[in-house]
């Protein structure tokens, strides 16, 4: 049993990676776009070993999916650049499991895809998603905590 | 300990530095490979079945769940819904002697005046897997490919045979399907009933817009009927796509109204070449 519940909390980040991208619903998590909850979180402020490249392979499908051609891979490369090459800011002690830092991730990649196509159905459908994507990063992120609080 | 954190931010900074290398790479392939963007999809063809059966291996508790409360839901509607049915049947009955008449009819003049109708095109019926409309982009996802003999190019109807979308990409066994409101669609149609073609935008939502207009004393107005026009090559003439709104906006059908929609193997690729 605890074999499993090592199994699991190791697993945990990819698996809600994984279940986010699959349970994809138009209006509530169009191609799965929720899933870069999970990939900012264990890639910038938890890092876990080889979650990157796995961050970076669904950044690929949500963008192969919503047609973006390599938009958000290419968000997550410029924000893994930044965060390597600097050290002003340490997203890892950022309260708040540093949700600024990723209102600028979100915030940035939705702006310029609302300037692609300025209309006002999109400004605000994008909105919503940002102001979304936003409320659910807490719960999510939290979910380890819970884990870990119960084993 | 000093070694370790030399060797832990070394390798940090080779990381970002293969990050930034990568950002360059994939702006100029982006550049360079459209609109084919072989590589791109063909990694795709690859990793997104991968990545779907390991998504469906994990969330099948997750999904019963999902189709049992809309099992439930849609079991608690059939009564009323069986009422609706009975009622549009027996008006449709009503209607279907009236158009066995004008059939008959309309076969008798074609025998007189010798018309012959092109073959209609080959079709395969698809199930719409995954609706990826977000952003600007309307896009979505079928569960046959190139194993049913589609191609890109190839046009996605509704069962009443109203125009959804072109594919645009295919897999093995998916095709990714771009629909007429996304807002990088722009198609030639034809308004029914003239001579007056023009151009159909879609606007990355709800419906889609038309405009350029051949002749320029035309003015759109409700209730016109908008069909697709062979102008390139690019789609068969005579799809029917929808009602005009108003002297803009045209009512289309969008993807979340279809589960499953009929493709039509009609290929554009040859009119380019």
């Amino acid at each position: 049993m605890n074999r499993f519940l090592y199994f699991l909390k190791k697993s945990l980040p990819f698996l809600i990676t994984i279940i986010l991208w699959r349970l994809s619903i138009s209006f509530w998590n169009p191609s799965g776009i929720l899933a870069l909850i999970p990939i900012f979180y264990y890639t910038f402020v938890r890092p876990i070993d080889w979650f990157a490249p796995f961050g970076l392979l669904f950044c690929f499908l949500i963008d192969y999916r919503s047609n973006l051609n390599l938009f958000w891979t290419i968000m997550f490369c410029v924000f893994y650049a930044i965060d390597g090459f600097q050290n002003f800011i340490d997203v890892k002690n950022i309260e708040k499991n540093a949700i600024y830092i990723f209102m600028l991730f979100i915030g940035s990649g939705i702006f310029i895809l609302t300037w692609m196509d300025l209309t006002w159905n999109n400004f605000i459908n994008n909105l919503w998603l940002f102001v979304w994507m936003n409320v659910l990063y807490i719960p999510i992120t939290s979910i380890e905590d819970l884990f870990n609080c119960k084993g | 300990m000093t070694k370790d954190k030399l060797s832990y931010k070394l390798i940090k900074i080779i990381k970002s530095a293969l990050a930034a290398l990568a950002v360059p790479v994939f702006v100029i392939y982006i550049m360079v490979a459209k609109p084919d963007y072989a590589i791109m999809n063909g990694m795709a063809h690859i990793v997104l079945p991968a990545a779907n059966v390991v998504g469906n291996i994990v969330t099948w508790p997750i999904r019963i769940i999902g189709q049992g409360i809309s099992w439930i839901r849609e079991t608690s509607t059939i009564r009323t819904e069986n009422e609706i049915l009975r009622k549009k049947l027996d008006e449709a009955l009503a209607n279907k002697y009236a158009c066995d008449i004008a059939i008959e009819e309309n076969q008798k003049l074609e025998r007189e005046i010798n018309i012959k109708h092109a073959s209609p095109y080959e079709s395969v019926v698809a199930d719409v897997i995954f609706d990826d409309s977000v952003f600007h982009k309307t896009t979505f996802l079928i569960n046959r490919g190139k194993k049913s003999g589609l191609e890109r190019g190839m046009v996605v109807v509704s069962f009443d045979n109203r125009l959804i979308g072109t594919i645009i990409d295919c897999g093995t066994q998916f095709c990714r399907v771009r629909a007429i409101t996304d807002a990088d669609s722009n198609i030639a149609v034809r308004v029914g009933g003239s001579g007056v073609s023009g151009f159909l935008q879609g606007n990355g939502k709800t419906s889609a817009s038309v405009g350029f207009f051949s002749d320029a004393q035309f003015v759109g107005r409700g209730g016109l009927k908008i069909i697709t026009s062979n102008i390139s090559g690019i789609l068969p003439s005579g799809i029917y796509i929808g009602e005009m709104i108003d002297e803009t906006y045209v009512d289309v059908l969008r993807p979340n109204q279809n589960s499953r929609v009929m493709v039509l193997k009609y290929n554009n690729m040859d009119s380019y070449r």
